[in-house]
């Protein structure tokens, strides 16, 4: 039987409740959604948690970036479910947002679906390559900074046997992987590469269990690229003898420094200012915007206290093919480039 | 390239060892007739609270927040579905979906978008002198963390209070009849209500073991589904204690297996070898598929001659 007592306390909970979900839904948190119709306004979608220190944290710095210099006012929302992204670009477009990015190659066609609707809205996706009026891409060279970083594992790798761990089998993640591979043979060619994935970007559990997995079998070098699952890789590195970890997307030397080599790094917030500034000053073209060690975006950066672990001429070596990679006289026979569009 | 098996088991334990801290709360829960869909929720909000106190107080405030923090999100749950008398999956879905928001925000909020990186102080494993150098089954089951050597006397105790002791045949009676229950003085509402806490408490240890004796740190959503997998324990486990000891087993076993097979770098999809664990328990459940042995009472609402 409802009485008036537990109608009255029900309406309230559920009250109460409402505020709860509003205050702690993962959207909206660094400003007001309206935005008004003279002011630079930019929004960022993430597939995943921003405190990652990996792809997502790189590009909520972009974001933050972009609103200290620009002066822009700034959103961010982190997706749950593929059938979120249309749903958050429209929100995004509706509110006459200038620049909305979509991070992740995930977001294309989402994207390139929406687009029409919102013309003076400019999508950006990171990783794909549609484009279209108010649609565009940007695309990172993983290749060219991983197989630097294949170098130096070999180089450090006792065992011959050297892992890589994503997330899961994105391109831009298989591309990192396959131009690594081609480092690791280039320094020494019998040595074996095993790959794993963990199905998801946030289980530190999977990520330490795989990681242990593959160091059981005499793998001493891990490149990982799995976001927040891969701070179990680097814990199954502190906690094994003579393992070491490479990082990515961030600079990660700093999550583990006495176990990673160093990271392949995407300067996201350099990328995402470039984008911002061109379509900010009205200059924006629709295109594939491809950043590689040229443009200053993607850059290996060995940690520093490792430069003891690194034979003195491989360190010598690394410098001077990331010198040709800049001046455009070496480049390295990488595997045809996986599609993005797929 | 081989594989030792003393060490494949003891992977297989470690791995096995959170599922079934989480499951051993959801089989108290579903004895007394409740579903708790909110057990992922009250894993992650433990993962959160082992962050947080442990950061405060060491690794023993860490467990102990881990426990009061899967309460407070089962408490919520409870509170919903006993008092409000709201449906239990959909309470339950909504648990675990505020706990997963709402420790993701805190975390930002108590951390930055920095995160803790890796600086959650960790339990390593204590052999038991003597027991641990047993031939196959030895570091496997005795050079574990503390917290795998409470497990097993919770486990057991567990079996022994439901099957012999009052208390134990009053969460039963709850879970088959509680109509019946009710009829001879047991208050229905208060037995699930405790078996929830209960459930919550054993819920957050799991997150609390994640953290504090395998990743070492947190990170937004690393409960991972492993509330749900709990569940799916329960019911391999045919609501037994053992059952759910050997379920929680198979279950880590089948996920190791998994990690196994991708580090040894055979030319498979590695969609195949992630579905691996979820066949292998599939067709167990298919395989030995006898006499239902839910709780009669399981799932459904308490009626007005129950309370």
């Amino acid at each position: 039987m409802l009485t008036i007592r537990r109608l009255v306390t029900r309406f309230f909970i559920f009250n109460i409740a409402v505020g709860i979900l509003a205050a702690c839904s993962p959207a909206k948190d660094t400003s007001n959604s309206s935005a008004d119709a003279d002011g630079f306004t930019v929004a960022l979608l993430t597939p995943g948690p921003i405190s990652d220190q990996s792809w997502n944290g790189g590009a909520y710095e972009g974001l933050l970036r972009i609103r200290d210099s620009l002066g822009a006012r700034v959103s961010h929302i982190q997706t749950k479910t593929p059938a979120e992204f249309e749903e958050n670009f429209r929100q995004y477009g509706a509110s006459g947002y200038s620049l909305v990015f979509g991070h992740g190659f995930e977001f294309q066609d989402a994207a390139a679906r929406v687009g029409p609707a919102f013309p003076k809205t400019v999508f950006i996706t990171t990783g794909g390559t549609r484009t279209s009026a108010n649609v565009a891409a940007m695309s990172f060279a993983f290749e060219q900074p991983s197989y630097l970083a294949g170098i130096i594992a070999a180089s450090v790798s006792k065992s011959g046997i050297i892992g890589c761990i994503g997330g899961t089998e994105l391109p831009p993640v298989k591309s990192g992987f396959a131009a690594f591979t081609q480092g690791v043979h280039a320094l020494n060619p019998k040595a074996r590469v095993v790959t794993a994935y963990l199905g998801n970007w946030d289980d530190a559990g999977a990520g330490k269990e795989q990681a242990l997995a593959q160091i059981a079998r005499g793998v001493d070098v891990i490149y990982q690229n799995a976001d927040a699952a891969g701070l179990g890789i680097f814990q199954a590195a502190k906690e094994s003898q003579g393992v070491h970890i490479i990082g990515s997307n961030s600079d990660q030397n700093h999550v583990a420094p006495t176990v990673t080599l160093g990271s392949v790094v995407i300067n996201l917030p350099n990328a995402f200012m470039s984008i911002a500034r061109e379509v900010k000053s009205g200059a924006f073209i629709p295109r594939v915007h491809v950043f590689d060690t040229r443009s200053g975006v993607m850059k290996w950066v060995l940690n520093s206290s490792m430069k003891t672990v690194v034979p003195p001429r491989v360190l010598q070596m690394v410098d001077s093919v990331e010198h040709h990679m800049l001046d455009g006289t070496f480049v390295p026979p990488w595997p045809a480039r996986i599609p993005e569009d797929e | 390239m081989s594989i030792d098996a003393g060490e494949f088991l003891q992977a297989s334990v470690r791995t096995a060892t959170p599922l079934a801290f989480a499951a051993y709360g959801e089989l108290v829960a579903e004895r007394s007739g409740v579903i708790n869909l909110g057990l992922e929720g009250a894993m992650i909000a433990g993962a959160f609270g082992a962050l947080v106190g442990a950061g405060a107080g060491g690794v023993g405030a860490g467990f102990a927040a881990a426990a009061l923090a899967g309460c407070a999100a089962a408490a919520v749950m409870a509170l919903v579905v006993l008092w409000l008398r709201a449906d239990a999956v959909i309470a339950g879905t909504a648990v675990t979906l505020l706990a997963l928001g709402l420790t993701g925000t805190l975390y930002r909020a108590l951390y930055g978008a920095q995160g803790a990186a890796l600086s959650v102080p960790t339990i390593a494993p204590a052999a038991v002198p003597g027991l641990s150098h047993l031939p196959l089954i030895g570091r496997a089951l005795f050079e574990q963390p503390m917290m795998t050597y409470l497990l097993y006397v919770v486990a057991a105790l567990l079996g022994w209070w439901m099957a012999r002791t009052h208390a134990g045949l009053a969460l039963r009676a709850t879970g088959e009849r509680p109509v019946a229950a009710f009829a001879a003085g047991i208050s229905p509402v208060r037995v699930r209500a405790w078996a929830l806490l209960f459930g919550g408490a054993m819920g957050g240890l799991a997150g609390g073991v994640l953290v504090l004796a395998q990743v070492g740190t947190f990170a937004e959503g690393m409960s991972a589904g492993r509330g749900f997998i709990a569940i799916a324990i329960v019911v391999l486990g045919r609501w037994s204690a053992l059952g759910v000891a050997g379920a929680a087993l198979l279950f880590g076993a089948a996920s190791q297996l998994q990690y196994v097979f991708q580090s040894l770098g055979w030319p498979v999809p590695y969609q195949l070898f992630l579905a691996l664990p979820y066949v292998l328990t599939l067709l167990v459940l298919a395989g030995t598929q006898r006499r239902a042995a839910a709780p009669a009472a399981l799932g459904t609402a308490l009626t007005e001659d129950a309370r």
